[in-house]
C-alpha cells in the first residue's frame, strides 16, 4: 500500500487514486467538505465487475442521504470502467464518529 | 421494512398533491397573515376561506406549511411509506380549515403530530443518539400543543408548544452538525438546560404567562447564544457558494432568535412586543431556517435538483429587511411600518419560491440529461 487512505482498499492499483478522487468530488454543503474528508467512507472493494463501496452518514434522520448516495454513484461513474456495476451501500455500523475526520476537516472545524 | 434505495417512496401524483396543497396552504396562510398586518388587498381577493385563513393563521403556517414540509421530511429520512400519514394529515388540516371546519382541521393535526411521533420513534430505535431523541422531544411538543389546540379551538396557549416542536426540531438539526466540532466540557448540558427551560416555559405558560413567557423568553436567548457559540455556521462563513450562503442564513436566523427571546420575556412583563416575540421567531429564526436548507432540502425531496448562485441572497435581504423595518420602527412614528415589513415579509417568501423555480430551471439548462450507457 503506497498511499495513505482513510478507508481500507482491496481492489487494483490502478484504480485506487481515481476512485479516491472521485469520491473527494462528493461535497455536504452544509459542512463545506467532502464525504471523504468528513469519514464517511468506510471502505471500498473492487472486483473485476463490482465497485463496491460502504458509507455512513452522521445521522439517520438526515433526508439527504439518498441524495448524496446517488452523487456517489455518478461520481463513480466517471471513473469506474466500462461495464463494471456500482454498488453504493448505506451502512450504519459502526457508527459514526468524529474520529473519522481527516486533518483537513478537523483544521477547518477548529479543533 | 425501510425501501431499498433509489425505489420512490411517492408516487409522481402523489407529490404534485403535496406541492399544489403546501403552495395553497402556504398563500392562504400569508394572505392571513398580510390582512391581520392591516395590508390592504387587492379588491377580489375575499372569499369563504380568507376568514378562516386570518383565523388560523399560526396553525396554517406553522402546523400545515412547516408540519407538512417537516413531516415530509423526515418521511424521506425514514424511507417507509407509511411515514407519509404525518405530512398528509397535517395537509388535509390546511384543508379543512380552509373549508371553513377548524374542530375536524384540529383533529386531523393531532392524527398528523402522533404519526409524526411514531416515525420519530422509528429513527430513534434507528439511531438512538441525542439529535435523534431531541427530534423525538419536538415531535412530541407538536403533539401537545395540537391536542390542546383541539380541546381549546384557541392557539393562544399552545403557540408556545408549536414553536417548541420548531425550536427543537432546529435544534436537533443542529446538534447533529455541532458534532463535527471540538465539544467543549458542559456544551452537551448546558443545551440540556435550555431545551429544558423552553419546555418548562411552554407548560408554565398555561398557568402563569408571566413566568412562562420570561423563562420560554430566556431559554430562546439562551439558545441562540448556545448556537452561535458551538454551531458550524462561524466555520462555514469561510468557505464558499452554498456553504457560505447557508452560514450567512444560520447566522442572521440566531440574531434574531435572540431577539426574539428578549421580546417573550418582554411581553410576559406587559411590553406591547407580541408581534416581535411571535415574528422575529418565526420568520427570523424559523424561515431562516427554511432558506438556508431549502437548495439542500428541496432536491431530496422532490428529485429536482437547483443550481445555487447569488440570486439567493435576494430573499434572504428582503426577508430580513423588512422584519427589521417591521419590528424595529414599529414603534416609531412610521405608522406604515407592520404593514409594510408584513408585505415585504410575504413578498420575500414569494420572491424565495420564484428563485427556487428560477434555480430549478437553471440546472436543467446546465445539466441537459445524459443518456446512460446501458
Amino acid at each position: 500500500m503506497n498511499t495513505e487512505l482513510p478507508y481500507p482498499y482491496a481492489g487494483p492499483e490502478a484504480l485506487r487514486a481515481p476512485i479516491e478522487a472521485a469520491l473527494q468530488t462528493v461535497v455536504d454543503p452544509e459542512v463545506a467538505l467532502s464525504i471523504v474528508d468528513v469519514g464517511l467512507v468506510y471502505g471500498v472493494e473492487v472486483s473485476d465487475e463490482r465497485l463496491h463501496v460502504l458509507v455512513t452518514m452522521t445521522s439517520a434522520a438526515c433526508p439527504v442521504t439518498e441524495l448524496i448516495l446517488e452523487d456517489i454513484e455518478q461520481a463513480l461513474d466517471g471513473v469506474a470502467p466500462r461495464g463494471m456495476a456500482i454498488a453504493v451501500e448505506l451502512v450504519w455500523t459502526p457508527p459514526w464518529s468524529t474520529d473519522r475526520m481527516s486533518a483537513r476537516a478537523k483544521d477547518f472545524m477548529g479543533w | 421494512m425501510a425501501r431499498p434505495l433509489h425505489s420512490p417512496l411517492i408516487t409522481l401524483g402523489a407529490r404534485l398533491f403535496f406541492v399544489t396543497l403546501l403552495v395553497a396552504c402556504l398563500l392562504a396562510g400569508l394572505t392571513g397573515g398580510l390582512v391581520r398586518a392591516g395590508v390592504p388587498l387587492p379588491a377580489g381577493m375575499a372569499g369563504a376561506w380568507l376568514g378562516p385563513a386570518v383565523q388560523a393563521h399560526a396553525f396554517l403556517m406553522i402546523c400545515v406549511f412547516l408540519g407538512t414540509v417537516i413531516g415530509i421530511e423526515r418521511a424521506v429520512a425514514a424511507r417507509v411509506r407509511w411515514a407519509f400519514a404525518a405530512p398528509l394529515a397535517a395537509a388535509l388540516a390546511g384543508l379543512a380549515t380552509l373549508a371553513g371546519r377548524p374542530p375536524l382541521a384540529a383533529q386531523l393535526g393531532v392524527l398528523a403530530a402522533l404519526a409524526f411521533v411514531a416515525v420519530n420513534v422509528l429513527l430513534v430505535r434507528r439511531q438512538s443518539a441525542p439529535h435523534t431523541r431531541l427530534l423525538l422531544l419536538g415531535a412530541l411538543a407538536w403533539l401537545v400543543g395540537n391536542l390542546g389546540y383541539a380541546a381549546s379551538g384557541s392557539p393562544h396557549a399552545t403557540v408556545p408548544w408549536w414553536f417548541a416542536f420548531l425550536v427543537l426540531t432546529i435544534a436537533a438539526e443542529r446538534l447533529e452538525m455541532t458534532r463535527l466540532m471540538r465539544r467543549r466540557p458542559g456544551a452537551a448540558s448546558a443545551l440540556g438546560v435550555a431545551l429544558a427551560a423552553l419546555l418548562a416555559g411552554c407548560a408554565l405558560f398555561a398557568v402563569s404567562p408571566v413566568w412562562g413567557g420570561t423563562l420560554y423568553g430566556a431559554a430562546l436567548v439562551a439558545l441562540a447564544l448556545w448556537l452561535i457559540a458551538f454551531d458550524i455556521a462561524r466555520r462555514t462563513l469561510a468557505a464558499a457558494g452554498l456553504s457560505r450562503y447557508m452560514a450567512v442564513c444560520l447566522l442572521l436566523g440566531y440574531f434574531w432568535l435572540a431577539l426574539a427571546g428578549v421580546a417573550w420575556c418582554a411581553t410576559a412583563w406587559g411590553l406591547p412586543l407580541m408581534d416581535a416575540a411571535i415574528h422575529a421567531l418565526a420568520l427570523g429564526f424559523v424561515f431562516s431556517m427554511l432558506l438556508a436548507h431549502a437548495p439542500v432540502i428541496l432536491p431530496a425531496l422532490t428529485r429536482i435538483k437547483v443550481a445555487f448562485g447569488w440570486p439567493w441572497y435576494g430573499p434572504l435581504a428582503l426577508l430580513h429587511g423588512s422584519l427589521a423595518l417591521r419590528l424595529l420602527l414599529r414603534h416609531t412614528d412610521l405608522d406604515f411600518a407592520l404593514a409594510a415589513g408584513a408585505a415585504g415579509n410575504a413578498l420575500a417568501i414569494l420572491l424565495f419560491a420564484a428563485t427556487l423555480a428560477g434555480s430549478a430551471l437553471v440546472w436543467r439548462r446546465t445539466h441537459p440529461p445524459r443518456t446512460t450507457p446501458s
